[in-house]
Formats: structure tokens, C-alpha cells, sequence
């Protein structure tokens, strides 16, 4: 197989369950976790003589969407039935918007991995074709001889994405599902959970040949539901086509299943058996009017998007890649960070070593990663409740650069920042932690600490020519100060007495 | 009898409580007020009388006698602490079976819905009860209201009170037979191609299919959504306007159904400003000749009450039957999709696929006309042949549209008979779908174009009843009563009874 | 106009199983409806039918939750149910 000379052409339809209180046509509450069939009522049900009515919040967390990602959003939306049997399917129709979706166009900008992990990959536009607004199905579970259905997730909101085939790898696949989701969470339009279910992905996969400018057969891969699956799938799947063409074979357009398992794909059902879905609009829901004055709003409610946060934080602030990228990958952290900042702008990086390094590990202590989707970690919920205000940590950061404790004790102040949110003066008063700069009196315990026989063999080696012997002593005098000696001067204050 | 003999015969009955099934909903609004009357006791005589005919008619499919019975009660002792709720406080309404209310059966007089029992109210049963009214027993129809002659319910057969050995007219034929017979005062139809106007018609009541999106059709059992219309039918035209009233409130639980500021009503207009548009050439084509003559003399009434009649150009009407028929049987094979054995109603204990489990219990639940239209909705929306169907069918209703409201600035009403020809003997076209597809020409363009229509008594053919039928512009219903009652108030048809 | 459709795959479609009398009666059926349908076919029509209905957005529903109808009432009303879920033979995998 030679991978070199072919070209993968990759489109993702991403569906994504909106955050929002009720289902998009109903009026009962939905959520994970619920026992089966507790949140249904006669319209979820598709009881005889209901009807949908469109959820105000699932039309405005799409119409959010799309001014994230740039889209348009047409003056008018409306809705299709897509005619089909089965079980977790409650009215054997889906209501979906075939050609009125709710935005045209738009692009998501993604990053690929760089060389190394402290080193920024290239940046690429990956342009959508739409997104459209419809429901979701119901849940089947099987046993023995029969299957059960739940009805609990039928008529949650789904926003299923649609992107042109601007994808060329699974690397790059992963990196549009990472930034997608970044997007959708940071403007809180979905919670992205995979592991409930809440984004799940098909796949379109086609090859040609380098150079090649008419598209290859395309296959569809159905329901994946992690970013490693897609990037597993897609791998098999281009490389399951290169090695029929290079066979001669042709590929036949068919729609296919993903099994997770044994990370194999398999055929559903080919081209001759697909779906009629006999679209008409639906006459139970009018075309609906989008006001500019509803756009413009939203168009308030619209984050800085995560790579143009980034550019900032590196060209703006000086921040290293690695910090910045840290920081957009969650929202409520950069804020977080950028109140500090606010506070104290003299330092922005010693702000985000201490939000990227110290915060982060302090509060993943008392977080688990509940988001296997999103490759960063999760910490909304514990920053919120964070003791620490970025006001305060501008503070110790503040006193850190103007010398009055030392990096050392600023740890120390830190922890106890983040134990009980008090402020870093009041702890450096209670405590007595202010950097001891008296030089007459830290001559003083030098004096002694080098008369003790104990560092004798140290001061020897020093003399004889080994710098870094002289380390061993400074840890005694630290002790003797109570660590609040003034490391800098301790070293220049020794190397002068050592001569 | 006419007019002037039925008064007489009105003054020398001092008993009245033999005849308390003739009494209008507003003749009893009025003694019910006058407490001359409780609901109890006209509840007691409908009963009576239910028991003593509706074998005969076949009109009703299900009554709830302790159910009616608490409501008339509970109604008269609103009424005695000064707390009736208005005019139809107290007043039974029979419902047409496709119309849900909470605890009774749902059937749509199919074997697919004979077990399911509805576990809410539609909009109008909850509009009906804030207004005191008497929720009242269950009316047979055609199979999800698919058919011009009742024949089509799984259920049972319906006769019509003016000759038994006839059809009602269908699908809102209970309502239209409970009526004629004086089973009750007031009765909910639906009407998606003429539902409600046909059988009114055949059965010599009135019956109106409202402008689509006045009345709510949240628990309306769906035929074809873009047409279906719940709608009031009753003996008079006071009657009819009177139960509207109750139905047209909006419904958040409905898009389709307008809102408080569209719902601003045309007014009437004086039957001496009133112009009238006859569609050229509409009673040369299949027209019965009595029935031709009726809705001649109607033209001549009108004509001699000083409006203006004029010919009107409706050049696309002889699209509207294949217009419909696309457009109703795609949306009906849509809606009717949801009956599959899986949540509700008919499960085939054939099965041991879910494929197999859907497909006998369509196959088991639903009779044949129903069967015949989803494999005509399914077709015209079939991958190759949507367009040439469905796409054509709904460019052939916006010009259908915008025909008759180019027509409907010129005149007020336009005025055809309801039906081509009176009732016709049970069995005679249920063989024949097309014969029988053809009742509707009239009846189709108004739920087509949205607009409002009413059936109104206006002769006999032999001994059967004949209406007239008017359409107008959107939301001008008080227009179409006004003209009607002009008629009525000078005609005997609403107090002549069916010789049961 | 496209006639002569194909009555088994309908009949598929529409998930109804037809006996061979019914076939044929319906197949007469509906290519006598569909002949006379043909009319549309010929008619002189406007290039695109007019959107139907149009609302604003204050025919949206507000995202306020209301009360479920309860497992209980679902299962009560359902042909088959376990465990407060609706039962249906063994589906297997997109078997539609």
C-alpha cells in the first residue's frame, strides 16, 4: 500500500445535543440518568393529535452557533419530515430541516499537532456547509429475545453540523472535533459529554489519487461516538478503500457501522438498499421568521474564539504556546485568567505559570475528568467554587515580583490562598513571612552555619572548585531563618564569606 | 311543516319536555338561564332518546351515561350559585371520535386505535369545558376521517335519519346523523376536505369548516395537517356561531393556530350590500338537477334580498381534486405512520421481528380506503416521483390560492351547492374510490386556500336534504353567518325533522 | 407523467403486507386515481408554490419545563412493557 500517493477527502456530520431545559418540540424536561420513560409526555410520545412546538432556546443556542462559527443565518428556517420506520423513532418520522437549516456556511479554525508538545502546530480553516436543527431518537436496549425501548432521549435537541469535505486525515478529523467542541462548550451552546451520548459524529471518508481533482466514491460511516473512534475509523476506512482501488476493486458507495471493539468497520446497508425518506415539509411547524434584532443579541453573547484568544495571549502578552494553549482550551479558565491579569498587568506570564501550573493541579485534585471528549481538563465546576480570586493571585504575584516574600514562601502563601481564599498580605503578616533582607543579620547566622563542623567536607569541596557544594549549605540557613531568608542574598552573602 | 306551521304547532304543545331534542343549544341557553330548564333534565331526555335511537342511527360509538350525568349536574348547581360559565354552560356537545378526550376512547373508528384511551384533552375539549359545556359521548366517522360516507369506520355502520337505507355523508358522519336525529344539540367535526360540509349537507344541518389556524387542532387526531380543521356543527346557524365562539381561542400548543392579534374577524355585511360569486358555468358539470334547482332558488333569494350576483373565474378548479388527493394522502401516509404496534393501539401477535410487528399491525389495523391512501401519499412522495407529483401538487394550491382570494376581493361569498348530488344508498360507491373522491369537488378548494366554508340547508332532493355552500375570505365567518341567516329566517329547513 | 409504480415496493415502504387480491385491487385503484391526476400534470402552473405559513418568533415556545406523563401511564397504554420500558421483538442492528 502506498499511502503517499492518495489523497483522503474526510466531511464529518456531527450531531450535537443542545444544552437546554426541554426537548426542542416538547415541553418535558430531559437529562441523562432518568429512569426509562420519565421524561415523555403525549407529544414525545407521538400520541394521536399532538403537535411540535418549536423551543426558543434550541432555536437561539443554533442560531449562537452559527455566529460562532461565522455562518450566515437566513431569515427563515423551516422544517422537513424524514419518513422512516423504526422502533426509537416515536411518530416513524424525524423532524429535521432539509432545505431551510437554521445556518449556511461558516468555518472552524483547528490546530494541528506540532512537532513537539511545547511547539504550535499549523492552524487550518475548515469551512461547513451548514447546521440544521432536529430531534433525537429514542434508546433501544436488548435482552434475549426482545428489545427495550426508552423514550427519554426522543426529542432532545440536536444540532447536527455539516462540514464540506475539507478534512485530509483522521489527525485533522480529531483536531476539528476538538476545536468544535471547544466552540460549542466555551459559548454554551452544548456540553459536548460523549460519554452520555451528547456528540455523536458520521463520517464520510472517499479517496483519489494525488493530484486528482474529481472526488472519489464516498462511504458513510454511522454513530461514532469518541474522537478516538472517528480517528480509528477514518484510518480503516481510507486505508480499506487505498487497498481496493490498489486491488482494482471499486469502492461501492454504502453507508457503514463502526465497531469500537475490535476497531473494524462494516457494511449496513449498500446503495441499492437506501433509505427513501420521502422529505415534504413539515405542515405542523410554519416557516419560522429570524429577527435581526434576535441575531444582533446573540451576536452579543458570542466568545472570543479560542485561536484568536491564543494569538493574543502570544503576541499580546507574551505568553509561551504552551500556557496560552492551556488557557482557551477552557473558557472560565482564561477569564479567570484575564481578571488577573487585569489586576496586575505588569506580569501576565508569572500569572499564567501560576493559573496553568499551581491552579490547575490544585483544583484537579478535587476534580475527575467527566469529559472524555474534550482533551483538557475539566475544572469548570471547581473553579467556580475556587477560593482563590483572580485578584488575589494578581496580588501574590505582585508582592512575589516586588521581592517582598521569595518564589519559595509564595508557594507556601499559595496554598494557603487556595485553603481558606485569604488575601496574600494578610497571610504574609500573620504568618511573619515577609523576606528577611536584613543582610547584618543573615551575616550573622552565615557565620555560625559555616562554623559548624558538620559542612565542613561541603566548604571544602566549594573551595576546591565544585559550585554546586555550596547548595548544601544553604538549606541549614534556611532553616535557621524560618525560611524567609532572601535566597539571592543568602548566595551572594556565602560566596563572600567562603571567599 | 313549514315555518309558520311548526310555530303553531310550538304554541299549542305546552309540554315541552317531550320535545327538549328539537330545541336549539340557543333555546336552551335561553331556559336554562330562565331557569325553566337544568341541564339534568335535558341530559335525561337526550339519554332517552339516545337509547331509544341510536341503534337505528348509529351515530354515536361510545357514552359515558354517569359521566354526562356528574357534568349536567355539576353544571346546575353552578348555575344555582349564580356561577354559570356562559351560554353553553350546561349544553351537551358530541365529539367526533378523532378528537381526544382524557380518559375516553380515541378510536378514529379504526380497529388500529378500538383499545387506546386518550390520556389528555384536546384544545377543544379544554376550551369546551371552561365554558361549561357537556362533554358528550363519541361520534362515529370514516377510518381517520378517510372517506365521504362513514362507511369506512371499523366501528359500525351509520344511517341517515332521512333515509336509512342511505349513507350520512361521511367522515364527520355521526356528527351530521346525531344532529338530524335530535341526539344532541351541538356536535365538534373535522373537516380536511369537506368532512364536516358534506355530511351537514346530506343530513340538512349546518356545518362550518373554519379558516385554517382559527381553531386549535391540538388533539385533533391528524389526516392531513396543512387541511384539517375542527369545526361546530348544529340544526342553526346561531347554533353553530355560537359553539365557534367556545372552539376559537388561541392555542400556544398548535403553530399553525393564530394568535389573539390575527384573529381579527371580517365583519358582516347586510345582505343588500352582500355580493355573491357564482363560479362560471358550476352547475352544468355532475350537478344532480334538484340539487341544481335548490341552489338556483338560493341564487334567486339572494338576488331578490338586493345582492349583487356575479360570475366568478376560478379557472384552476379542476385541479383541486388531484391537488388534494397528492397533497392529503402524502401528509395522511405521514401521519399515520406513527401507528405501528409499537407504543399504542394494534400490536399483531403474529410478529417475532420488529419489521414484521409494524407491518401486520398496519396490515391488521387498518381497513381499506386508509391502506389505499398511504400507498397513494407514499408514492407521490417516492424518491422520482415527488416532483411530478407532491412539488406539482403544492404549486397547483398556491394558484388554486391565489384564485379564489382574487375572487374573494370582487365578492364577499362564493356560493356553490355543497355536493353535487344528495345522499346516495350505502354500498353504492365504496367500490369506487374516484366516484366517490368526486363528492368533494366543492367541498376541496376551500381547505386547499385555508379559507372559511359553511353548509346551510336549502331544499330537498326527493326527500332528501340539500345545502348550499358558502365560502369567503380568510377569518370572515361572521360574513358567511350573516348570509346564511338571511336565508335561514326565511326558509323552514332547520325545523324540519328526519322521519325516524 | 410517471406512472406504473411498483406496488411491492410501496407496499414496503409504507410497511403494509398486501395479499395478492389486494395487490391487484389496488394497483387498478391507484392507476386509475393516478390517470386522472394527470391534469397536474398538464396545467400551467407557477414555477414555485408559495411557503404556506409563516410565523415569528413569538410563536416559539419558551424553555420552561412541564410535567411528564409518567413511565406508568406510558407502559399502561403500550401493547408490551417490562420494567417500565415498551418491548418489541429483537431489533437488530438498522434493521429498517
Amino acid at each position: 500500500m502506498s499511502e503517499s500517493t492518495w489523497e483522503i477527502v474526510i466531511g464529518l456530520e456531527v450531531h450535537v445535543q443542545l444544552r437546554t431545559r426541554t426537548k426542542v418540540f416538547a415541553s418535558v424536561p430531559w437529562g441523562f440518568g432518568e429512569e426509562p420513560n420519565e421524561q415523555v409526555d403525549p407529544v414525545v410520545l407521538g400520541l394521536p393529535g399532538t403537535l411540535p412546538v418549536v423551543n426558543r432556546a434550541a432555536v437561539e443556542q443554533a442560531i449562537l452557533f452559527g455566529l460562532v462559527v461565522d455562518a450566515t443565518i437566513p431569515e427563515r428556517c423551516a422544517w422537513d419530515r424524514k419518513n422512516y420506520f423504526y422502533p426509537d423513532n416515536p411518530k416513524n418520522y424525524q423532524l429535521t430541516q432539509k432545505d431551510f437549516p437554521v445556518t449556511l456556511g461558516g468555518q472552524v479554525e483547528i490546530e494541528l499537532p506540532g512537532p513537539s508538545r511545547n511547539v504550535m502546530g499549523e492552524h487550518k480553516s475548515i469551512r461547513l456547509h451548514h447546521a440544521h436543527l432536529e430531534e433525537d431518537v429514542g434508546k433501544l436496549s436488548h435482552s434475549g429475545s426482545g428489545s427495550l425501548v426508552d423514550y427519554n432521549r426522543a426529542g432532545v435537541p440536536l444540532l447536527e453540523i455539516v462540514t464540506e469535505p475539507d478534512l485530509r486525515s483522521a489527525t485533522e478529523a480529531a483536531a476539528f472535533l476538538n476545536a468544535l467542541v471547544t466552540m460549542l462548550t466555551q459559548a454554551g451552546v452544548a456540553d459536548c459529554d460523549m460519554e452520555k451520548g451528547q456528540l455523536r459524529c458520521d463520517a464520510n471518508v472517499s479517496v483519489r489519487r494525488l493530484g486528482d481533482t474529481q472526488l472519489g466514491t464516498r462511504t458513510e460511516t454511522k454513530n461514532l461516538n469518541s474522537i478516538s473512534g472517528v480517528r480509528d475509523c477514518i484510518q480503516y476506512e481510507a486505508a480499506r478503500q487505498i487497498r481496493e482501488l490498489e486491488e482494482g476493486r471499486k469502492i461501492t458507495q454504502e453507508t457503514r457501522g463502526w465497531n469500537a471493539v475490535n476497531a473494524r468497520g462494516y457494511v449496513l446497508r449498500d446503495k441499492e438498499d437506501a433509505h427513501d425518506y420521502r422529505y415534504f415539509p413539515d405542515p405542523d411547524i410554519p416557516t419560522l421568521k429570524i429577527s435581526r434584532a434576535t441575531v444582533e443579541r446573540l451576536q452579543k453573547l458570542v466568545p472570543e474564539r479560542p485561536f484568536h484568544r491564543q494569538r493574543r495571549y502570544m503576541e499580546k502578552l507574551g505568553l509561551p504556546y504552551t500556557s496560552a494553549s492551556v488557557l482557551i482550551a477552557d473558557k472560565a479558565l482564561a477569564d479567570w485568567f484575564e481578571a488577573a491579569v487585569m489586576a496586575y498587568p505588569k506580569n501576565p506570564s508569572g500569572i499564567a505559570n501560576w493559573v496553568v501550573n499551581d491552579l490547575l493541579r490544585d483544583l484537579s485534585v478535587v476534580t475527575t475528568a467527566v469529559d472524555s471528549f474534550s482533551e483538557t481538563t475539566p475544572i469548570k465546576v471547581s473553579l467556580a467554587d475556587c477560593r482563590i480570586k483572580p485578584a488575589q493571585l494578581a496580588g501574590l504575584v505582585k508582592i512575589t515580583d516586588e521581592g517582598v516574600i521569595s518564589k519559595q514562601q509564595a508557594k507556601e502563601v499559595f496554598a494557603e490562598m487556595f485553603r481558606t481564599g485569604q488575601e496574600a498580605g494578610d497571610i504574609v503578616n500573620a504568618k511573619g513571612l515577609r523576606q528577611n533582607s536584613d543582610a547584618g543579620e543573615l551575616e550573622k547566622i552565615i557565620q555560625e552555619v559555616i562554623a559548624d563542623p558538620a559542612v565542613a567536607k561541603s566548604i571544602a569541596e566549594y573551595r576546591a572548585g565544585n559550585e554546586k557544594a555550596i547548595n548544601a549549605l544553604k538549606g541549614p540557613i534556611m532553616k535557621r531563618t524560618q525560611g524567609k531568608a532572601n535566597p539571592a542574598m543568602i548566595d551572594q552573602l556565602l560566596r563572600k564569606h567562603l571567599g | 311543516m313549514d315555518k309558520s306551521q311548526f310555530l303553531v304547532w310550538l304554541m299549542t304543545n305546552p309540554d315541552m319536555s317531550d320535545a327538549l331534542h328539537l330545541l336549539s343549544a340557543t333555546e336552551i341557553a335561553q331556559r336554562l338561564q330562565a331557569g325553566t330548564l337544568t341541564s339534568r333534565a335535558l341530559v335525561d331526555a337526550l339519554l332517552a332518546r339516545y337509547h331509544a335511537l341510536n341503534k337505528k342511527v348509529g351515530a354515536f360509538t361510545y357514552l359515558a351515561e354517569p359521566d354526562v350525568i356528574a357534568q349536567a349536574e355539576a353544571s346546575d348547581l353552578r348555575r344555582k350559585q349564580g356561577k354559570a360559565l356562559g351560554p353553553l354552560d350546561g349544553i351537551p356537545v358530541a365529539i367526533k371520535d378523532n378528537i381526544a378526550v382524557k380518559g375516553q376512547p380515541l378510536t378514529c373508528s379504526s380497529k388500529m386505535l378500538a383499545k387506546l384511551i386518550s390520556p389528555y384533552d384536546a384544545h377543544v375539549i379544554e376550551a369546551l369545558r371552561a365554558a361549561g359545556a357537556i362533554i358528550y359521548g363519541r361520534l362515529n366517522m370514516d377510518e381517520f376521517a378517510m372517506g365521504s360516507s362513514t362507511e369506512n369506520s371499523a366501528l359500525q355502520k351509520t344511517y341517515n335519519p332521512w333515509d336509512l337505507a342511505r349513507i350520512p355523508g361521511g367522515s364527520s358522519g355521526g356528527s351530521a346523523a346525531a344532529l338530524a336525529a335530535g341526539l344532541v344539540p351541538l356536535a365538534l367535526g373535522s373537516d380536511t376536505g369537506g368532512s364536516i360540509r358534506q355530511p351537514a349537507s346530506h343530513c340538512g344541518v349546518v356545518g362550518l369548516k373554519p379558516t385554517y389556524g382559527l381553531i386549535s387542532r391540538y388533539g385533533l387526531v391528524a389526516f392531513a395537517s396543512s387541511l384539517d380543521q375542527i369545526g361546530p356543527m348544529a340544526r342553526s346557524i346561531d347554533d353553530c356561531e355560537l359553539l365557534l365562539n367556545a372552539l376559537a381561542t388561541p392555542d400556544a400548543r398548535d403553530m399553525t393556530c393564530f394568535d389573539k392579534e390575527q384573529r381579527t374577524s371580517l365583519p358582516p355585511v347586510a345582505v343588500n350590500q352582500l355580493r355573491i360569486g357564482i363560479p362560471r358555468g358550476i352547475l352544468d358539470k355532475g350537478v344532480g338537477q334538484e340539487v341544481a334547482a335548490a341552489t338556483r332558488a338560493a341564487i334567486d333569494f339572494y338576488r331578490s334580498q338586493g345582492a349583487t350576483i356575479v360570475e366568478v373565474d376560478l379557472p384552476s378548479s379542476d385541479l383541486a381534486v388531484p391537488t388534494y388527493y397528492v397533497v392529503a394522502t402524502a401528509e395522511a401516509s405521514s401521519n399515520l405512520a406513527r401507528y405501528d404496534g409499537v407504543r399504542y393501539g394494534h400490536r399483531s401477535a403474529q410478529a417475532t421481528t420488529p419489521v414484521e410487528m409494524m407491518t401486520l399491525s398496519r396490515s391488521e389495523g387498518f381497513g381499506p380506503e386508509v391502506k389505499r391512501r398511504i400507498l397513494l401519499g407514499t408514492f407521490v412522495l417516492s424518491a422520482g416521483y415527488a416532483d411530478a407529483y407532491y412539488v406539482r401538487a403544492l404549486r397547483a394550491r398556491s394558484k388554486i390560492l391565489s384564485e379564489h382570494l382574487a375572487a374573494l376581493e370582487k365578492v364577499d361569498v362564493i356560493l356553490t351547492p355543497t355536493v353535487p348530488t344528495p345522499a346516495f344508498k350505502a354500498g353504492e360507491k365504496i367500490s369506487d374510490p374516484l366516484q366517490l373522491y368526486l363528492e368533494d369537488i366543492f367541498t376541496i378548494p376551500a381547505n386547499l386556500a385555508g379559507l372559511p366554508a359553511l353548509s346551510v340547508p336549502c331544499g330537498k332532493s326527493q326527500h332528501l336534504p340539500v345545502g348550499f355552500h358558502l365560502v369567503g375570505a380568510p377569518l370572515s365567518e361572521k360574513k358567511l353567518f350573516a348570509a346564511s341567516r338571511v336565508f335561514e329566517a326565511a326558509h323552514s329547513y332547520r325545523h324540519q325533522q328526519a322521519p325516524l | 407523467m410517471a406512472k406504473g409504480f411498483d406496488i411491492d415496493h410501496l407496499a414496503k415502504l409504507a410497511r403494509l403486507q398486501l395479499s395478492a387480491e389486494e395487490k391487484t385491487l389496488y394497483s387498478n385503484q391507484l392507476n386509475q386515481v393516478l390517470t386522472y391526476f394527470e391534469t397536474l400534470a398538464r396545467a400551467d402552473l407557477p414555477p414555485v408554490a408559495d411557503v404556506a405559513q409563516v410565523v415569528e418568533e413569538s410563536a416559539l415556545r419558551e424553555d420552561i419545563p412541564s410535567q411528564p406523563l409518567g413511565s406508568e401511564a406510558v407502559t399502561k397504554i403500550a401493547p408490551a412493557a417490562r420494567d417500565g420500558q415498551i418491548s418489541v421483538p429483537r431489533v437488530v442492528d438498522d434493521e429498517s
